[in-house]
């Protein structure tokens, strides 16, 4: 357990060298927030009551998307870099090796959307420990499906790399778009509704605007929403722990 | 108990057959160097030895225990130095070992200490700011080194420690891992590299296309070879005929190629034969200007036993 610490907090060094990224990110968060959000706001305001709060709700669920999608690269980083064969050759369990990266992916996720969450919540003046915390909470179950998503994906990368990132660039396209992110499913033309059903983002956006009491008309049922976002996170983080042994396969042992 | 044993060990990578039933032990506190040319499988056996690639078939233990089965306790057991160094892209040298250490619970006491005198030893203390992604390819290998001897684990794997190493480099690292063994350390190395060899090992396992083609020390190997040494005498004129007529007479088991002004001998036993040869040599009236004498190299032992030179390896 004490070695699978020292190496989340490791890779956690690493990532918090880069600080600029993250002070980029929650300006892009405001910018964004700034134009488009209250924008839209005011397009859709008849339709939904407080769109703003909705949209960037939205917009967190992507940071999440993102930030997990970023671990996953991480992970393919590592393993074209060599890393990888180094990281496994470590007196640490299997297990204990993916749970550092999750580690890694929790503290990526939870700097890039704690500040902008506390933010949001602050500037629609709902800011309340508990609300914060069961938000970050499923931002957090997200993150880890999203991860384990990538990860799961990342034996591509070892047939070829250009196909890993066509293909995650696809897949990230429709698993934001075809989601309730930006848009409550109920608005959506039934041609498609059916299709975000498929997305993890919609259970995880829907839940997040749930426990931060966003109106329950304009959602999932809470309780499929917070088990298909377990699911999901269990799921594919024990598919990717058997993943791991396959992928490695397929990098050059030389 | 055997340090490592594989028990017809293969490896299958699509349609490579990278290992091809192994079998293979190594004794306590030994070195045991892997000679091997190529895509010999030398690093795919050492891969599967800490647990990151899984066999085909066959089994394979370190101390005792199976990788396959007890992967996490093996690795704890034992400490690689990759043929392609492993760094961590971003990070300096001396930060890259202190996490090695950290991993194998080295005294945070001593780590520092310990670290500081392991890097000027390989010489690395000039390059402790740069970062790994800037250090040469032979100061990444002996960084890759480096962790293997903080580390001192029980069983320490070298994969081509020395590729890309500057001569005298190479003498440091082999002193080192000489000392590592001198103090408990079982020893694998794998080398493609005669020299490497002959330096290190206190057995040699000769690897071709995947199999164990013969396994001993260095002396019994070569004298395996029969003819035994290797006789090189320069005259001060062309060998002739007669001359040439009156060493084959000389009797034992010997096979002359002249050359010019040189005669290279193969004989079982030269301190029988030159004596003999010198007085011949007297008697014919051909003056001797030098007398080599000079046992056959790892290389004759290869061609040997696999009818191929290690060094005309594709
Ligand atoms: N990941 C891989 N996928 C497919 N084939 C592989 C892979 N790794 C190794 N091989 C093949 O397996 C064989 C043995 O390779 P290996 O790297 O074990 O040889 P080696 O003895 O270490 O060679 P070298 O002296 O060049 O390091 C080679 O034919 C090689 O092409
Ligand atoms: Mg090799």
């Amino acid at each position: 357990m004490n070695r699978v610490l020292t190496l989340a907090a490791y890779n956690v060094r690493m990532l918090l060298s880069l600080r600029t990224w993250f002070v980029l990110a929650w300006a892009l968060f405001g910018l964004q927030i700034a134009i488009y959000g209250s924008l839209m706001s005011k397009l859709v305001s008849t339709a939904v009551p407080n769109y703003l709060f909705y949209y960037a709700i939205g917009l967190m669920v992507i940071t999440v998307f993102d930030s997990g999608a970023e671990v996953g690269r991480h992970f393919v980083e590592h393993a074209h870099e060599g890393e990888l064969p180094y990281f496994l050759s470590l007196p640490v369990s299997r297990g204990g090796f993916l749970a550092a990266q999750a580690i890694y992916g929790v503290v990526n996720t939870m700097i890039k959307v704690l500040p902008p969450l506390i933010g949001v919540l602050w500037f629609v003046g709902d800011l309340t420990v508990q609300g914060a915390v069961f938000a970050m909470i499923s931002m957090f179950l997200l993150g880890l499906g999203i991860t384990g998503i990538m990860v799961s994906m990342s034996f591509i990368a070892f047939k070829s790399v250009d196909l890993y990132s066509a293909f995650l660039a696809g897949l990230s396209a429709l698993i934001v778009r075809f989601s309730t992110v930006f848009y409550p499913l109920i608005f959506m033309p039934s041609f498609y509704s059916p299709i975000s059903v498929f997305s993890p983002l919609t259970y995880g956006a829907d839940l997040t605007r749930w426990v931060l009491g966003f109106d329950p008309n304009f959602l999932l049922n809470p309780i499929l929403a917070a088990a298909v976002v377990t699911g999901v996170a269990v799921g594919t983080l024990s598919l990717s722990a058997k993943i791991v042994d396959k992928v490695i396969e397929g990098v050059k042992a030389a | 108990m055997f340090a490592v044993e594989t028990l017809s060990l293969s490896k299958r990578y699509g349609k490579t057959d990278a290992l091809r039933g192994l079998n293979f032990t190594v004794n306590e506190g030994e070195i045991m160097v892997i000679l091997g040319p190529n895509g010999s499988g030398k690093t795919t056996l050492l891969m599967i030895l800490c647990t990151i690639l899984k066999p085909t078939s066959g089994t394979a233990k370190v101390v005792g225990i199976d990788v396959v089965e007890d992967g996490t306790k093996v690795r704890e057991v034992m400490g690689i130095a990759f043929q392609e160094a492993r760094g961590f892209w971003r990070h300096k040298p001396s930060s890259i070992l202190r996490f090695h250490a950290s991993m194998f619970d080295i005294d945070p006491a001593k780590r520092q200490d310990l670290i500081e005198r392991t890097m000027k030893d390989l010489e690395l203390w000039e390059s402790r700011d740069k970062m790994f992604m800037h250090l040469s390819g032979g100061q990444a290998k002996r960084l890759e080194t480096a962790k293997v001897l903080i580390q001192k684990p029980k069983l320490a794997i070298f994969d081509e420690p020395t590729s890309q190493v500057d001569l005298r480099g190479k003498r440091k690292i082999w002193d080192k891992i000489r000392e590592l063994r001198d103090q408990g350390s079982t020893i694998i190395v794998a080398t493609n590299e005669v020299r490497e060899a002959e330096y290190l090992a206190d057995r040699v396992t000769i690897l071709h296309q995947g199999q164990r083609v013969v396994c001993d020390t260095i002396p019994k190997l070569k004298d395996a070879i029969a003819g035994g040494d290797i006789v090189e005498v320069d005259f001060e004129d062309p060998v002739s005929e007669k001359l040439v007529g009156s060493l084959n007479g000389l009797g034992g088991d010997v096979s002359l190629s002249p050359e010019g002004n040189q005669l290279r001998a193969k004989v079982s036993k030269a301190e029988d034969w030159v004596p003999k040869m010198t007085s011949a040599s007297y008697v014919a009236g051909a003056k001797i200007a030098s007398i080599r004498i000079t046992e056959p190299s790892l290389d004759d032992v290869f061609l040997h036993f696999t009818g191929k030179a290690l060094a005309d390896q594709p």
